[in-house]
Parts: C-alpha cells; sequence; structure tokens
C-alpha cells in the first residue's frame, strides 16, 4: 500500500508541527535501538572475533587469522550441509508455493464457513515446530507409525527400509514434514492477497467474455506477481534456517545425510565444542542472510509497496 | 470481497466448501492423533493393526506431573509473558516513530531490524551461549527474557510500524493544533487507535516465545525449562515416552489454538512481516 500517511507527514503544512524537535523521533527508538545493539549487534560482532581465534571447549586462545574460515571451506562435511539445505529449501519451497497457490484460488471460490477453516488450516503454520517434529515422529515411527503402517507399508510403497533409517528418504520425509507445516502460510498469504484485488478488471474481463483460465493468466497472475514473489522469497529465507524440525527428527543423520548448516553449527558447538569454527559458519551463514534480508526488502518496498 | 469467481451458486459453494473440510481434516489428522495417544495405553500404541478403539488410561499425565512438568508450563507462560510485556513497553514508541517521522538513516536502521529478526537463531546461540556462561546468566529468567528479544523485539517494531502506518494522521495533527503536547497525543490519540494493532503483534510475539525451542534449549537448564524444551527430554535412555510427549505437545498447542480463531487474519500481516494486509 502507498504511504499516504507519511507523504502527508513530509509534505502536508501541519507537518512542521510534528517535527519541531527534531530529538523526538530519536528518543523514542532509542530504548529498541539499544537493545537490539546488545541483544543483536554485539553477538554477531563477538562471534566475528570468536571466528578469527581458535576456540575450543568455551577457551578462547590465539588469534589465528582465517584459519577457521579455511578450515571450514575445506571441509567436505559443511559443503555437504550447505548441499542438503539447497536440496531442502528448492524442493520443499517451490511446492509449498504451487500448493499454496492452488489452495488459495479454492479458498477464494464461495467457500462457507471460513472463519472456523482458516484458523483451522493455520495450525501447522501457528503451532511449535519442535511439536510439528514430534506429530510426524509419531506419524512416521518405525512399524507402528500410522503413516509407516497404514499407507507406505502397507501399499508397499518403501519395501523394507523404514524412513528415518535411510539416508535419501529421511531427507525426502523431513521435505514433507515442511510442505505440510508450511503450505497453510503459503495459502493464506496468496488468499489475502486474492481477496485484495480490485473487482473492476474482472467485470469488464467478463463482458469481453474471457473464461477463468484467461482470467487467471492476464489479470490475477500478473497483479499478483509482486505478492508472490515477496512471500516467496520470505518463505525462501526463512526455510534455510529451519531447526527444530530437523533436531528432533533426525538431527542430521542417519550419517550427515540431513545435516543442514543450522544442525551442524549447533554439533560444533555442542558436541564438538569447536566454537572457532562454529562462529566461522555463523558469521558466513549470516553474511548470507543479511544478503537475502536486503533483497528481500528492497523487493518488497519497491514492487509491493509494502513497508 | 473480491471475490472474482464467486457467483451466488449454493451447489458450487458446497462443493468447495466440503473440499477444503476434506483437506482440513486430512491435514489436521495427526494432531487428533497425538490428542488420542494423550490418554492411549501402550500396549495399544505400538498394536500393528493401528488400535482404533482402547480403554483410555491417565497413566500419562499422572508421569507428566511426576516429572513436576507443570513447572515447565508455569515458566514458559511466565517467561512469555515478562519478555512480551518488555517488548511491548519498548517497542511501541520505536513503531510509532519509525512509521511517522523522518529520520536520518532511516533505511539503514530497518535493515539492522530486518536482520536482527532474520538471523538464524543457531547462529546468535553461539555467542550468546559464551557470554552467558561468562557472566553467569546460563539457566536465568533474565539471560532468555533477553535472548528472545532479539527476534521479539525487531518483529514487533516491524510490523507495528505497519499498524500505525494505517493510522490517520490528521486527528494527530489537529490535536497538535490544539496544543496537546507529543505525550497527551499518543495516549489519547495514537494509542486507542492503536490499540487492536498492539494486542495482535503482541500476541504473535508471545506464541513466538512459547514456541521457541533452541534459546530455550541451549541456554536454560535445569532452573529455567521451558514447555518445549521439555519434550525432547521424554525421549531417554531407557526409551521414547511417546504418550508423556503427546500430553506436553498438546499442552502446548493450546495457547496457539487459541490464537488462531482469535487473531484470524491478522496471522497473515504478523507472519509477512507486515506485506500483506491480512
Amino acid at each position: 500500500m502507498a504511504s499516504a500517511s507519511e507523504t502527508m507527514t513530509a509534505a502536508g503544512p501541519q507537518g512542521a508541527g510534528m517535527r519541531e524537535r527534531a530529538w523526538y523521533p530519536y528518543l523514542l527508538i532509542a530504548p529498541s535501538m539499544i537493545t537490539l545493539v546488545v541483544v543483536s549487534l554485539a553477538p554477531f560482532i563477538y562471534a566475528i572475533y570468536l571466528s578469527f581465534h581458535e576456540a575450543k571447549f568455551g577457551r578462547v586462545r590465539d588469534f589465528v587469522g582465517f584459519d577457521n574460515y579455511m578450515t571450514l571451506l575445506t571441509d567436505e562435511r559443511f559443503w555437504n550441509s550447505i548441499g542438503v539445505a539447497t536440496t531442502f529449501v528448492f524442493i520443499a519451497v517451490p511446492i509449498e508455493f504451487m500448493l499454496g497457490l492452488i489452495g488459495a484460488l479454492v479458498l477464494n471460490q464461495n467457500v462457507r464457513g471460513r472463519s472456523i477453516l482458516i484458523p483451522l488450516l493455520f495450525m501447522p503454520t501457528m503451532m511449535a515446530p519442535i511439536v510439528v517434529g514430534l506429530l510426524w515422529k509419531i506419524m512416521l515411527a518405525g512399524s507402528w507409525g500410522f503413516f509407516s503402517y497404514n499407507v507406505l507399508e502397507r501399499f508397499n510403497i518403501l519395501g523394507e527400509t523404514s524412513i528415518f533409517a535411510s539416508p535419501d528418504l529421511a531427507l525426502y520425509a523431513l521435505i514433507f514434514v515442511d510442505i505440510w507445516q508450511w503450505t497453510p502460510f503459503m495459502m493464506l498469504a496468496f488468499f489475502a492477497g486474492l481477496q485484495a484485488l480490485p473487482l473492476g478488471p474482472y467485470r469488464a474481463a467478463a463482458v469481453d467474455g474471457a473464461n477463468p483460465v484467461q482470467m487467471f493468466f492476464h489479470i490475477t497472475l500478473p497483479m499478483m506477481t509482486p505478492l508472490l514473489a515477496v512471500i516467496g522469497l520470505l518463505r525462501f529465507i526463512d526455510a534455510f534456517k529451519v531447526f527444530d524440525t530437523i533436531y528432533i527428527l533426525t538431527n542430521g543423520g542417519p550419517g550427515i545425510s540431513t545435516e543442514t548448516p543450522s544442525i551442524l553449527a549447533n554439533k560444533m558447538t555442542f558436541e564438538f565444542w569447536n566454537i572457532g569454527e562454529a562462529s566461522a559458519l555463523a558469521v558466513l551463514v549470516w553474511i548470507a542472510f543479511f544478503a537475502f534480508c536486503s533483497i528481500f526488502y528492497q523487493v518488497a518496498k519497491k514492487r509491493l509497496n509494502a513497508f | 470481497m473480491a471475490d472474482a469467481a464467486s457467483r451466488p451458486e449454493g451447489s458450487r459453494g458446497l462443493f468447495w466448501t466440503t473440499l477444503v473440510i476434506v483437506y482440513a481434516a486430512i491435514m489436521l489428522f495427526p494432531i487428533f492423533w497425538m490428542a488420542s495417544m494423550m490418554v492411549k495405553p501402550n500396549d495399544a500404541m505400538f498394536a500393528r493393526p493401528t488400535q482404533w478403539l482402547f480403554v483410555p488410561t491417565l497413566d500419562h499425565f499422572s508421569y507428566v506431573i511426576e516429572q513436576g512438568f507443570h513447572w515447565s508450563l508455569l515458566t514458559s507462560f511466565v517467561l512469555c509473558t515478562v519478555s512480551t510485556a518488555l517488548v511491548v513497553i519498548i517497542g511501541t514508541p520505536a513503531a510509532y516513530a519509525f512509521a511517522r517521522f523522518e529520520m536520518k538513516g532511516k533505511d539503514d536502521l530497518f535493515l539492522f531490524i530486518l536482520g536482527s529478526r532474520m538471523a538464524p537463531p543457531v547462529c546468535l546461540v553461539i555467542p550468546f551461549y559464551l557470554i552467558y556462561a561468562r557472566v553467569g546468566l546460563l539457566d536465568s529468567f533474565l539471560g532468555l527474557t533477553l535472548a528472545y528479544m532479539t527476534f521479539n523485539l525487531s518483529f514487533y517494531v516491524w510490523v507495528l510500524r505497519s499498524f500505525c502506518r494505517d493510522l490517520p494522521v490528521e486527528l494527530e495533527e489537529a490535536a497538535a493544533l490544539e496544543g496537546w503536547s507529543k505525550v497527551q497525543i499518543f495516549r489519547r490519540v495514537v494509542f486507542p487507535l492503536l490499540r487492536n494493532g498492539i494486542v495482535a503483534t503482541s500476541v504473535l510475539c508471545f506464541i513466538f516465545a512459547w514456541n521457541e525451542f533452541l534459546f530455550a534449549f541451549m541456554l536454560g537448564g535445569k532452573a529455567v525449562t521451558t514447555l518445549p524444551v521439555s519434550i525432547p527430554k521424554l525421549i531417554t535412555s531407557q526409551g521414547v515416552r511417546w504418550g508423556e510427549m503427546a500430553v506436553v505437545g498438546m499442552t502446548a498447542l493450546i495457547p496457539v489454538l487459541a490464537v488462531v480463531f482469535v487473531l484470524q487474519r491478522h496471522i497473515v500481516r504478523g507472519l509477512t512481516l507486515g506485506a500483506v494486509k491480512g
């Protein structure tokens, strides 16, 4: 939405009245900004500091320059984790996107009882990710799990193997869980977008005798593109940092087949106590995320006029 | 309502409604299943083929109480309430200021706030752990409250700002012409109009804190154990306590269930960081 209020503050005749004291806005933001510097910027800077030091078992020793980075970048396990996360994100997010779009279009038909259905549909997205993991740990448990027994075993989909024992299948199971968890978010965000579209173009198209498919491709899709891009990007960023569900379902296993950078960094810190290298990993991931964030910000601001 | 395709055709509406209901039922089935496991005896739980009928038991509940999980519930509740209250007190003026005033370097500050929100928690937990170990904040209420500020304060400021921008600026300008002070304007004009936005955003903050796992797991401990952290603790060396995990998991779901019904479309706005007005 265009920021009508903001332009008015800047241009309106009374705008000067609101700005008479230049320090006032800074006073209002000061508590928040100071807190964020303490809880967000300071840890980041400390992580950078740690990444240049040899730090094991909680003790920070010598300055080692880029050694931790070099060790990390030549570590096959690091590249494996990047590969796992990339596979995870690039399979899960497009599927969530497509299913979400289809779901939003269905929901946009004259479905009744939306005020009950929408909250229920939101449950998987809003519940604790650790509980999502627990749910699917129960459903996919070997031999007695409801889904394992009644679907996979009955229709002999996997043969003899159990899901979380197989390196290939474990990752697909995690992708499946992510799709279950996040498709509702995509669906309801897209639905909100559809609801906000103006009716005029559809009326005009109906007069011209356009069919629903033509309307979708020539009206709905072009008008929805910025929103689709912003939501897709947001989900893309979020999917890279999934931790809780993977932690409780596989914790990176079997072997390192589902080990994402988040899981690896956690293991490096709290299992191997190799804090220097873990910090180097954290810093790299952080920088990548910050780059993604600024892209998200630019796209959302320019294309969607949000923010 | 821009229901382009909706026409007053009862039968088609019924078809789509049924479709969505069936979809929702399938998607939510795992939750029903976990709910049933709260009262399912162990032999019925592991039965092959799946056993639908069983004599309910309260064993899982009594074990959970024995282990003192009601203290985790209380811990979670107090921790989330306190940290959310702090976020509201600190964050509301900032959100208002960002929506209303021109400031130098506003874009950079935004990016910093967004970055705080988006940063992967696992990157933060490493420095947090080491700093806390040094200053003695591990396993403390204060420590976790502070850590939760990272994602919730940034989230709150960011989203509430989008609510602030929906308010008509004319009212504030009129009040300023009347000679009201800035504090009066905020209290009597802005705050009443912003109340819904504050409630919606802070309830989402509460839920994020409620659902949070990694910080609570790594920075908490024996003294401060939240509900999500107590779930993996039931995977013991003597076996996995499935029924007990179901009890704790369902308890963790209760506030979420309440919130999805109360907040409805505000959730979309929150989860998209204000990019989509639900």
